[in-house]
Formats: C-alpha cells, structure tokens, sequence
C-alpha cells in the first residue's frame, strides 16, 4: 500500500529538498505541496494525506497551529514537524508529534520518520491529535461546514455566545457554529477577550460602549453588532474593574 | 538560548575572551581628549566651580562678592585654558604612560603653568598699581605663588582621579558591550546557520553552482562574524557583509523577499561598528518579511548631509493578529550601545512603528577610516 504524503513548507529549496528524498523512497507519493498554514489546510481538505511533512515557523498560520486544526479532523493524518532550530517547539513535539525532523537531515531520518508514521494506527494518531488539540493558542478559528473547512482570523471575530449545545461565533463575515466551549475558547485566547455573562466571550477590541437601562442592568455595545449584549450582574464589577469606569 | 551560551553570557566577559583584557589595560593614566569641545567645557566648569568655592571662603570685604567671583574666575580660566590647549598637544604622549608616572608628569606641569601665569598676574597687578595699599593680592610675590600652586594640585589630583573613575566605568561599559555582542551573535546564528544549511543541501543536488556560492558566501559572513577586528571597519566592508547576508536569505525565501538599496550618496570610507547594517537587515527580514505569507520589500536609503550620515532601514509589518516575534530590542539596543562608544554622543539610533511600517535609523557623524583617531 502507498503512503500519500504532503509536503509544507514556506521555503522554496526546502520543499525541493524533500521532493526529491520523497521520490526515492519505497512506499510513499507526493500527494501535493503547499507553501503556507492556509494552504496545507486546503490541501488537506481536498487530497486527505496519509502523512504530513510540516515546517513550524511559517508565516501567517505556522506549523503548529496547522497540526492544531488537523486534530480537530475526524481522520487526522500523521504530522512530521520539521524545523531549523526552535528549542520551545521541541517541547511540544515530544508530546504531540509522532516524530520531527531538524533541518538539515539525513535521507534515513526522513525515511525512519515517514516509516514510523507509516506504521501507526488510527486511534494512536488520534491520541497524538487529541494532545495537541490543547496546546497552542490559535490565530484562527476552524469552522468545518459542507464545503470544506473555513478558518476565520481571531481578530475579527466580535464574540462568542453559547447556547444549550453549540457555541456561535460572530464575526464580521456572519456567523458559524463551533464545538469549542466558551470555557476553552477564554483559557486560549485570554487577553483580549472578556467574558461578560456566563453564555457570552466578547472581543475587546470591538467594544464600543457598556450601557446601562433604567433597571440598573448592563449592556455591552459592540462595532459592527447592532444589538447589545447583556452583561451579567457578577460580570459587570469586573467588567468595570477593567476598563476602569 | 542554550546552556552554553547561557553559561558562556554571565560569565565575566574579561575571564572568558583574554583579548578583551588586555585591549586596554586599566592601570593607564586617562586623559579626555582636550581638543575636543566637551572636555574644554569640563575644565571651565572645574575653574568656575573652584572660582566660587574660593570667592565664598575667601568674604572679601573690599571688594564684594560678585566682583571678586569675577576677578577669580578670570585669572583661573587663564589657567585652565592654558592647560587644556597643553594637554591636548601632550595627550598623545600622556596617554602611554602608566598611572603614577603620568599623573606626577601632569601634576608638574599643571604647578608650572599656574607659577607663570600667577607670576604675570602679579606681575602686571603690580604695574597697574592694583596693589598698592588694598589687599586685593595680598601677601609678597611668593606667599601668592604657593597658595595658588597648592590650590591647583588639589583640584588637579582631584580632576585627574575624577576622569580616571569615569574612564573605568566607560572601560566596564564597553566589555560589558562586547559581551552582549559575543551573546547576541550566539544567540541568532543557530536558526540562520541550519537554515542556510539546509538551503545548501538542497541546492548540492538541483543546482550545485549555486549550493557552491552559498557555501562561500556563508563562510564570508561568519568570517566576518568571527573576525576580532569588528570594532572599526569602513562602511564599503559593513555593506559587503549585508548584501552577502541578503544572498543568503534570498535563496532560501526567493520571490517574498525584495530589498531596495538607496545607499549611492554614502561614502563608502566611513569608520562604522561592525554588524550594524546587517543585524537591521536580519531584524526587518525576521519581523517583518518573513513571518508575512505575500513577503515584502525592505528598503535601505543613505543619506549624507553636513558631515552626517543617516541610514534608515523600514520593512512591512506583519499582520495585526501575527504575535510579534521577540529579540528585536536586543539587537537594537546592542547597535546603540556601539554607536555610543565610537562616536560618544553624536551618535542616535531611533525605531518605532510608523503606520504599518517599522523604521530603524541610524545617524552618526562621518569619519573616514584614514584619519580615524585610536579609541
């Protein structure tokens, strides 16, 4: 059985390198290449590998928030990091990689790797997937729908708001439905935003204005979102805090 | 960073790098450099400063306060003046001597200079007819000669010391300096070395006349990183080493990186600090193209105007939701501390974000490479 395998990488000899390895190795095709994060996601979508050669530090989405959105996939492929030098990112491939490659590196590493990935089965790859599901903090969010996956950048979402079962994002190109909690989407993406009820993550940076009616009850204003959002009462004292008001 | 190069970091520089040591050794007389305007003014507040203590301690009564100020101060900038213009012509000479030996010779010449100008003073005091019945210069001619020349030893050892302590902690400053630099160099080269290393690997099979220029031009950068003669080179050899840095970065990233050199007007003979164009070209490629899916364009323009040379670096920014990458100030603040050291304060290094830019300039005074005075 053949083994498809895409190549990431931002670096034009790079990807030539492990083009021309790949070809002289036994049991594996060059499924396709990409030369960012957001194109490796398409290409996933669209071609399904088996195994996937990615780079870390790219630009825009880089390797490891690609390896972070290819968790979430029900099928994941198995991830190879490569890298030149980044002693942070070694930490987190001992725990999620099935293996990772410094650049340069020998022929046989690449082939020990691609054979190792090779022979995993699918609950591993899915336990590898699982751990690094938690790590990074993501630049985008993943939204999986009938055509494909669409990754709307953190920066323009307004909120998050959750109910029953789903969380809604609202962004500035409509809205979505995600699996992420309201919990997990706050620990991750921190700074920026604030939680102002126990079912809303508003962006700061789209705050406009907190109001108050005639009850007493609070309500947030945000840019681009014509109808405010209610503050809780616990939240308010915080919210207030913050923006020292 | 690694535990080498942490270790190799706090370490003392002067333990780790014997070269260091002994550039400069610290028992040697030091004596700013009295053709120089800031040094003159130093020896003018010394005089006025002295001028006022004595005119305080002295109440005169005849005269007044202010007036006496004045008559002091006059006669003790004669002095001073007529030391800075000799120590300037002597410094040269001053400079090599050790600490005892230097300072005696200076404290000789300083009681020599105020014995004939204190003689002239009284002198023509005398003619004047100043003298006679106040006491304005009181006592006989060689009553006045001793407490002047005593005066001036004081304040001379006590200047000397001062300058002294002030070149020590400047001396501490610059290893300092030179260490960090030892640092940063240890610190960037990894991901740039392994890159690059890769890029060749690539090229020895696709294209091996190619992968034989970058291991050249690899070996040239890091020569000229590893060269102990980094301090003073002329800007013509700085530029080298950058465009040689941005062949290096151009195979690896191709098309995305695009740099416009408007540097024509600069001379090419000015002393500068090694690494201090190519670490700004290393920034803005690092912040500013690389992490930037489309790429970008750096631009380097030069400017000489009235004996100034300005070089202003700018490159792109990457998108707003793209965390900056750090070690940027390092490097900055590494190249400032340099410029300080060679070109004392004439010297500024300014950056800042501007719109979606960020720009990176350096402005110091042009000093060709021939004339450059031994720091």
């Amino acid at each position: 059985m053949t083994l498809t395998v895409l190549i990431v990488d931002d670096e034009p000899p790079a990807r030539d390198r492990l083009r021309s390895m790949l070809l002289e190795a036994q049991g594996f095709e060059i499924a396709g290449e990409a030369e960012n994060g957001r194109r490796a996601l398409e290409l996933c979508d669209s071609l399904q590998p088996d195994i996937v050669l990615l780079d870390v530090r790219m630009p825009g989405i880089d390797g490891l928030e690609v390896a972070r959105h290819l968790a979430t996939l029900p099928e994941p492929p198995a991830v190879i990091f490569i890298t030149a030098f980044d002693e942070y990112a070694l930490q987190a491939f001992e725990s999620e990689a099935i293996a990772y490659l410094l650049k340069p590196f020998r022929a046989e590493k690449l082939h020990a790797a691609l054979a190792k990935a090779g022979r995993l089965t699918r609950p591993q790859l899915q336990q590898v997937a699982s751990a690094s599901r938690e790590s990074t903090r993501r630049s985008h969010i993943g939204v999986r729908g009938r055509d494909g996956l669409k990754l709307i950048p953190v920066d323009e979402v307004l909120c998050f708001v959750a109910d029953q079962k789903y969380t809604t994002v609202r962004h500035q190109g409509g809205e979505d439905l995600i699996d992420d909690s309201l919990k997990t989407l706050e620990e991750e993406l921190g700074a920026s935003f604030v939680r102002i009820h126990r079912n809303a993550l508003v962006n700061t940076r789209y705050l406009e204005r907190i109001a108050r009616d005639a009850t007493g009850q609070h309500f947030v204003h945000l840019r681009g979102l014509t109808a405010p959002l209610e503050v809780s009462r616990r939240m308010a004292g915080d919210l207030k805090d913050r923006f020292r008001i | 960073m690694n535990p080498a190069a942490r270790e190799a970091a706090t370490r003392d520089p002067a333990h780790r790098d014997p070269a260091l040591r002994d550039a400069n050794p610290p028992h040697q007389l030091y004596l700013p450099d009295f053709c120089r305007p800031r040094a003159v003014l130093a020896i003018v507040l010394i005089c006025e400063l002295t001028a006022l203590v004595l005119a305080l301690a002295r109440n005169e009564a005849v005269l007044g306060f202010w007036p006496d100020l004045g008559r002091t101060s006059m006669f003790l900038l004669w002095i001073g003046l007529f030391g800075a213009g000799m120590l300037c012509a002597l410094r040269g000479y001053l400079n090599r001597l050790s600490l005892p030996k230097g300072s005696a010779i200076v404290l000789g010449l300083t009681a020599t200079l105020v014995m004939l100008i204190s003689t002239v003073a009284w002198q023509f005091g005398n003619r004047a007819g100043l003298l006679g019945g106040s006491d304005l210069v009181p006592q006989d001619h060689w009553t006045f000669l001793l407490r002047n020349v005593v005066i001036a030893l004081v304040v001379t050892a006590l200047a000397l010391r001062y300058f002294y302590v002030t070149h020590e902690w400047r001396h501490n400053v610059e290893l300092q300096a030179k260490a960090r630099v030892h640092a940063l160099q240890a610190r960037i080269r990894p991901h740039f070395l392994f890159n690059s290393m890769n890029t060749i690997a690539a090229l020895t099979r696709s294209n091996p006349a190619r992968a034989e220029e970058a291991v050249q031009d690899l070996a040239d950068l890091f020569r000229a990183n590893l060269s102990e003669k980094r301090n003073q080179i002329p800007l013509s050899d700085e530029i080298d080493v950058a465009r040689t840095y941005q062949r290096m970065e151009q195979l690896r990233l191709g098309e995305r990186l695009r740099i416009e050199w408007k540097i024509d007007s600069l001379p090419r003979n000015a002393l500068v600090p090694g690494l201090t164009l190519q670490p700004l070209l290393e920034n803005a490629i690092y912040h500013g193209v690389e992490p930037r899916p489309e790429g970008g364009v750096v631009t380097v323009v030069g400017e000489f105007n009235k004996g100034m040379i300005t070089i202003v670096v700018r490159n792109p920014l990457p998108a707003a939701n793209v965390t900056m990458r750090e070690g940027n100030r390092l490097a900055l603040a590494n190249i400032k501390e340099r410029m300080d050291l060679m070109y004392d304060d004439r010297a500024t290094v300014k950056s800042g974000r501007f719109d979606d830019e960020y720009i990176v300039t350096l402005r110091f005074p042009f000093q060709p490479i021939d004339g450059a005075r031994g720091a």
